[in-house]
C-alpha cells in the first residue's frame, strides 16, 4: 500500500485498542502516525513552552507541534503568539534558531517580512505584488493560552478552553507549583535531547507504569542500597501506598507521596557538591526547603506531550513512528535561595544518567520486539476490571487505583483512539 | 555573571562556608575554562607532546572497559564535566553529566551491574583522539584540548559522536584533576548517550 491509495477510513481504531489489549500497528504503522500527527497533536492542546522563556517582547523560542515547526514569541504588547513557522510566501522555514530575541522575523529566501505576532510587514519590491491586504499573509497561528505560566497551543478549530481540558489534572498541576516559594517557577534554557528509536507512545505507556521501576531501574535502587538510601523509585510496588491516577483526555498522575512519609529529599544519594549546600540551608534554618532540590513526587503527564517528573518538563516530540526525541527541560526555583537550584542541577543529573538509560533501553527493546507480525498483540489488562470501566471510561472524572494498574495507560489510549476514531477538524488562524 | 556574584550575600543565612565559595570557585573555573579554550595561543611542541601519551592512556581504557583502572587516574578532586554547549555554565546551565570523584565511582559501579539495562550489553566503543594542543597550567600541571570522535556500536546498532574535550592534568603522572567534554550532538539529539564518559 502506497501513501496515495491509504483509506484512513479502513482503520479500525475500535479493533486496535481494545479495553484489555492494543495492536503493535499503532507502534509500528507509518501512515497511523501520519494521522497521529492531525487528529492527536494538532487537534489536542499541546504544551509548546514556558513564559519564562521568552520573557521580553520580541524573545521567541522554535519547537516543533506534531512535526509541524512552531514558533513561540512575545508580541510589543507583550501577549505571547504561537505561530507556525513557515513563511506565507513559499513556505520556507522563517526562523533557524532554537531561540533569540528579534525585532522583526525576515525569511531569509525573499525577504518578506513578519513582526513578532506574525503579521507580515513588509516584502521587498511590493509593487510588482498584487496583494495589497497584508493581513492575508501572516504566519500562519496556533490558538494558545496559557494556565500557570505554561503555554499551550492547539490547531483545533473549535478547541474546548484550555482549563476545561485540564480539567482535574489542574489539581496536582497546582500543587507542583504551588511548593515553589512565591508560587513561581521558571524554566532553564538549553534542555537534554535524548532520541531513541522507537514509537513516541512508548514513553507515554511509561510515564505512570509503577511496576517498571523495580525492574528496569534495578541499578538505580542498587547504587541506593550501596549507600543505605531507599530510593523512590526501591518501594515494593504491591504494598506500596502510592497512587496511580487515570484522568480524563488521556491525563495522568502518579502520586509517589503517600510511599515516602520521610520526605523526598531523604530518597536521595549523594549528589556531587551536596553537602556544602545543604549545610548552608541547614544553618541558616531553611533545611526544610530540601526537598525542593527533588521533585515533588508527583507525576503529572498531560496527554499528548507533556511529562511533569522530579524537577524537569519532559516534552515528548515524536519524529518518526519508530523514532522520539525526549526534550528534557529543568525548572528552577527563582523564589528560593539559591542554593536550591544549585542542588537541582546536580539532582536533575542523577535520574538522567542513572535511570533513563534504562528506560530508552527498554523502548527500544519493545520497539524491536514490536516488529514481530506475528505477534500482534500488547497486554494492558494488569487492574482490570476498572472502578470506572463500563466501556465508557473516557467520561468518567477519574480511576484511582495502586501504582501496579495500566488504567492510566487503558485511559489514555481509549482517548487516543476516540480522537483517531472522530478526528477534529484543524485550521490554522 | 559568575554564580558566586548571583548570590547574595545577605541570602538565606550566614556568609557562604569556605566550602560552598569552593564549590562556585569551581563551577566558575569550569566555565571559564570551557569558554577561554579557543582564546589560547598556538601551544608548545613539547608539551603537547608530553601530554599525548596520558590522553591515549585514558581512550585506550575507556574502550577496553578497564573503567577501575580509569577511576584511578582521577584526582580526589576530580571533576568530568559533560555540558549541552560550549557556552554552558555548571551553575545555571543543564549537564548532561557533572561528576566529582563519588560520582565517577558510582558510573564505574553502574557499568559492572548486570542490571544496568542501559549498557547492558555494553558498548563497544571506539575512541579517535587528535590535534592535541597543550599549554601550562596556573597552578602547576598541564591544559590540554584535543579532538575526538567516539564511535558506538551496540544492539546492532551505530552511532559515532564528535567533539572535543579539554583536561586539566596534574602531577608527574598527570592525573585528571578536569575534563570537560563537549559533544555537538548533544544539542540536537543523541540516543543513550550513556556511553560517554
Amino acid at each position: 500500500m502506497t501513501a496515495i491509495d491509504f483509506d484512513p477510513s479502513a482503520i479500525d481504531f475500535t479493533q486496535l485498542v481494545q479495553p484489555h489489549r492494543v495492536h503493535r500497528r499503532l507502534y509500528t504503522d507509518p501512515q497511523i502516525f501520519g494521522l497521529e500527527m492531525t487528529r492527536v497533536f494538532a487537534a489536542s492542546w499541546c504544551y509548546v513552552g514556558h513564559e519564562s522563556e521568552i520573557p521580553e517582547p520580541g524573545d521567541y523560542r522554535t519547537t516543533t507541534l506534531g512535526l509541524r515547526p512552531v514558533l513561540m514569541t512575545r508580541g510589543r504588547d507583550g501577549a505571547v503568539n504561537v505561530l507556525l513557522n513557515r513563511c506565507a510566501h513559499r513556505g520556507t522555514v522563517v526562523v533557524g534558531e532554537a531561540g533569540g530575541c528579534a525585532k522583526r522575523f525576515v525569511c531569509p529566501y525573499h525577504g518578506w517580512t513578519y513582526s513578532p505576532d506574525g503579521r507580515l510587514v513588509a516584502i521587498p519590491f511590493p509593487g510588482d505584488h498584487p496583494v495589497e491586504d497584508y493581513s492575508t499573509l501572516s504566519l500562519g497561528r496556533l490558538e494558545a493560552a496559557s494556565y500557570r505560566g505554561f503555554v499551550f497551543a492547539t490547531l483545533n478549530a473549535d478547541p474546548e478552553p484550555l482549563e476545561c481540558w485540564l480539567g482535574e489534572a489542574r489539581e496536582a498541576f497546582d500543587t507542583i507549583i504551588d511548593r515553589h516559594p512565591g508560587g513561581e517557577i521558571a524554566v532553564m534554557g538549553s534542555p537534554q535531547l535524548l532520541e531513541f528509536a522507537g514509537n513516541w507512545k512508548l514513553s507515554w505507556d511509561n510515564a505512570a507504569d509503577g511496576l517498571h521501576a523495580t525492574f528496569a531501574h534495578h541499578s538505580y535502587n542498587t547504587l541506593g542500597e550501596m549507600v543505605d538510601t531507599e530510593t523512590v523509585l526501591a518501594r515494593d510496588p504491591g504494598s506500596t501506598p502510592m497512587v496511580s491516577m487515570a484522568l480524563r483526555n488521556g491525563h495522568m498522575v502518579v502520586d509517589q507521596r503517600p510511599g515516602i512519609p520521610q520526605g523526598p529529599w531523604a530518597t536521595m544519594r549523594d549528589v556531587p557538591f551536596r553537602e556544602p549546600l545543604e549545610s548552608r540551608l541547614a544553618d541558616a534554618g531553611a533545611g526544610e526547603l530540601l526537598d525542593l532540590a527533588t521533585g515533588s513526587m508527583l507525576n503529572l503527564s498531560l496527554f499528548p506531550n507533556l511529562i511533569f517528573v522530579g524537577n524537569q518538563l519532559l516534552v515528548v516530540e515524536p519524529v518518526a513512528v519508530d523514532r522520539t526525541r525526549l526534550q528534557l527541560w529543568l525548572t528552577s526555583a527563582p523564589g528560593a535561595p539559591p542554593e536550591i537550584d544549585l542542588l537541582r542541577l546536580r539532582v536533575d543529573e542523577d535520574f538522567v544518567n542513572f535511570g533513563t538509560p534504562d528506560d530508552l533501553d527498554m523502548f527500544e527493546r519493545v520497539q524491536r520486539g514490536l516488529s514481530i507480525p506475528e505477534m500482534e498483540w500488547i497486554d494492558m489488562s494488569r487492574g482490570l476490571p476498572d472502578d470506572a470501566g463500563d466501556g465508557d471510561a473516557g467520561t468518567e472524572a477519574t480511576i484511582s487505583g495502586p501504582i501496579t494498574s495500566e488504567a492510566p495507560q487503558r485511559r489514555y489510549l481509549a482517548h487516543y483512539a476516540e480522537m483517531m476514531t472522530n478526528p477534529a477538524a484543524t485550521r490554522a488562524r | 555573571m559568575t554564580v558566586a556574584a548571583a548570590i547574595p550575600p545577605e541570602g538565606p543565612g550566614p556568609e557562604a562556608s569556605s566550602d560552598q565559595a569552593a564549590v562556585l570557585a569551581r563551577y566558575d573555573d569550569l566555565a571559564g575554562l570551557l569558554a577561554g579554550v579557543d582564546d589560547r595561543p598556538r601551544s608548545d611542541p613539547d608539551l603537547s607532546a608530553a601530554a599525548t601519551p596520558a590522553l591515549m592512556h585514558e581512550a585506550r581504557l575507556l574502550d577496553a572497559g578497564r573503567f577501575e583502572d580509569w577511576l584511578c587516574g582521577w584526582t580526589d578532586d576530580a571533576v568530568l564535566w559533560v555540558p549541552l554547549s560550549a557556552t554552558a555554565h555548571p551553575g545555571t546551565d543543564q549537564s548532561l553529566l557533572l561528576d566529582d570523584r563519588r560520582r565517577l565511582a558510582e558510573r564505574v559501579e553502574w557499568r559492572r551491574d548486570p542490571a544496568a539495562w542501559g549498557q547492558q550489553p555494553p558498548s563497544r566503543t571506539t575512541r579517535i583522539v587528535g590535534g592535541v594542543e597543550a599549554w601550562p597550567a596556573p597552578g602547576g600541571g598541564l591544559i590540554t584540548r584535543s579532538s575526538l570522535l567516539v564511535d558506538e556500536h551496540r544492539h546492532g546498532r551505530h552511532q559515532q559522536l564528535a567533539g572535543y574535550q579539554i583536561h586539566e592534568l596534574v602531577g608527574d603522572d598527570l592525573r585528571r584533576r578536569t575534563k570537560i567534554l563537549v559533544v555537538a550532538a548533544l544539542g540536537t539529539g543523541v540516543r543513550n548517550p550513556s556511553f560517554l564518559l
